[in-house]
């Protein structure tokens, strides 16, 4: 039994619905704020995933980063060496799509090199009638980048909680992973 | 001069920032690169020992892997707390066997060493065995 703790970097471009849905996730489907309110600087979530057939399990310490452009620069200041990426858009907005690849432009450079493990969602899914991004499109572009794809309501609580439950069991894998590397070395 | 796992000496592993019951810290002093204390992400890491008497160290060596920085502590109380600071080292990473680093303490005399890593190469670290010379 092992507790494993992450911090996973929530970005995307403002208003896509990053907190609302980190609050449906931390909640576990009992809280959607309907009042938008901007997040202007970084807020943190704690929340402990138990990964399912094990008795492992994740903490996660999501880091909620403002979206708008002009605050984005202060708040990379506060996004230390995440271990996780969770890229979300707004499937009605065609822009905040596009955008998604500057995003990944600015985490790469708070990782060191190393590969982090990362979803796309794409959120909104309710908004149906004035859907922009089709999803076939956004599942190519997160393959191109190494990123599994996952469509979300938080307004209708629909799947919130698959991308981050994802990116807690590829964690716990890659711990098990560098566990099995380890025991491998030989002495110095 | 002689290299002794802290066990040897009746120390122990009182504080370590990370557990998985597999890979205990107790694994760090036992002297068996074999065996190791694995930490569970995020930096920094730390772990603590603690020697039943005063003791004075020229050095410690350090067998562990994807470790980027240790800093080491002490203090002389029967406390684990007001630690100063004795030294810092950068390693080198490696690929297919361990890191093993020697960290010169000049004979300093500690009750507690803290071992503080404040970033590695990886997600995750493991610390092997620490040998004291003392």
């Amino acid at each position: 039994m092992v507790k494993l703790r992450a911090r996973c970097l929530l970005v995307g471009d403002a208003a896509v619905g990053k907190s609302a849905l980190s609050h449906v996730f931390h909640s576990d489907g009992t809280l959607f704020q309907k009042n938008y309110s901007m997040t202007t600087g970084v807020e943190l979530l704690v929340k402990c995933v138990n990964i399912p057939e094990t008795s492992d399990s994740v903490e996660l310490y999501i880091t909620d980063s403002a979206g708008k452009e002009t605050l984005v620069e202060a708040c990379e200041k506060m996004w230390g060496e995440p271990s996780l990426l969770c890229l979300v858009f707004d499937l009605t907005s065609e822009q905040s799509f596009a955008n998604c690849s500057r995003w990944m432009e600015r985490v790469r450079g708070h990782v060191q090199g190393l590969q982090v493990p990362g979803v796309l969602v794409g959120n909104k899914s309710d908004l149906s009638a004035r859907r922009e991004v089709q999803t076939a499109v956004a599942q190519d572009w997160a393959q191109s980048q190494g990123l599994d794809y996952h469509e979300t309501s938080a307004r209708e609580m629909e799947n919130c909680d698959a991308p981050l439950l994802s990116l807690a069991r590829t964690f716990q894998s890659l711990y098990q992973e560098r566990l099995e590397n380890i025991q491998n070395l030989s002495p110095g | 001069m002689t290299d002794s796992s802290p066990s040897s000496l009746g120390a122990k592993v009182v504080v370590a920032s990370s557990s998985d019951e597999s890979h205990p810290p107790e694994n760090i002093i036992d002297g068996n690169t074999q065996t190791f204390w694995m930490s569970t992400g995020l930096f920094p890491q730390e772990f603590i020992i603690r020697f039943p008497e005063p003791t004075s160290i020229s050095a410690v060596t350090v067998d562990s892997h994807n470790v980027k920085q240790l800093r080491i502590e002490k203090n002389t109380s029967q406390n684990a707390s007001q630690f100063e600071f004795v030294t810092e080292k950068d390693f080198e990473h490696t690929e297919g066997h361990l890191q093993s680093n020697t960290l010169s303490l000049d004979g300093s005399s500690a009750i507690h060493l803290r071992f503080i890593i404040t970033t590695g190469y990886d997600y995750f670290v493991s610390v092997h065995r620490v040998t004291v010379q003392i």
